[in-house]
């Protein structure tokens, strides 16, 4: 899954820290979230959304993964 | 509380139980130590719930999860086939494996001063699964971004 989490963040002038105590998570989670290494929750994707009001939809971007032969 | 203030006392509180832990030995005192290591587990129970900084969210619940399930079925097959191995040996003819004739089978399962070892091994088994759930734990952390680092990072 696709995010623009890093973009939303940046165009809201907030750290990833800030981000992150807003939302009740750590710092880490954020990061690895914008890495493409965690997908969060519906509850925490909703939230993250919600923070940007924005859509989910405009912050995730679900792909189908590749299909293998 | 501080992060690092609660690990200074959970530091503390490893420093007391090896400390009670030595005199309950000499004064072979094992409920001493037992209640110790219960009041050890409470003061660090209650003193994690005071740090003020998120130390646990749904990102790190997931590598716990994960870490413990790895680690509990790890440990099961390999503790099972182990015992497995013993309670094959101990159940079959005597005379199989050939050993040193033994003194004469007492009415414990077990003698009372061997108690003590079987204990230990108890106590190193318990040691190498929090090994293991450590591996496990670093394994999951990495692949989940613990380690990961940016330009925000200082």
């Amino acid at each position: 899954m696709k995010n623009k989490v890093k973009v939303f963040r940046a165009m809201h002038d907030l750290t990833q820290e800030q981000l992150a105590d807003k939302l009740g998570v750590t710092r880490q989670t954020i990061l690895a979230i914008e890495k493409g290494k965690y997908d969060p929750s519906l509850d925490l994707a909703f939230r993250i959304a919600r923070h940007f009001t924005v859509s989910i939809e405009e912050v995730f971007l679900w792909e189908e993964p590749p299909k293998s032969p | 509380m501080r992060r690092n203030t609660f690990y200074i006392i959970l530091g503390l509180v490893i420093l007391f139980e090896v400390g009670v832990f030595w005199w309950a030995v000499e004064t072979h005192n094992a409920l001493l130590m037992q209640l110790a290591f219960l009041l050890g587990v409470v003061v660090i129970y209650l003193a994690r719930g005071r740090v003020e900084e998120i130390i646990e969210d749904e990102r790190t619940g997931l590598i716990t999860q994960k870490a413990s399930l790895r680690t509990l079925q790890v440990f099961w097959v390999v503790f099972f086939a182990v015992n497995l191995g013993v309670a094959v040996i101990g159940l079959g003819p005597p005379g199989f494996p050939r050993r040193p004739p033994q003194p004469p089978a007492t009415d414990t399962l077990l003698p009372f001063h061997m108690l003590g070892q079987f204990a230990i091994i108890q106590l190193v088994l318990l040691g190498l699964m929090i090994l293991l759930y450590v591996g496990f734990r670093i394994f999951y952390a990495r692949k989940f971004g613990e380690w990961d680092s940016d330009e925000e990072q200082s």
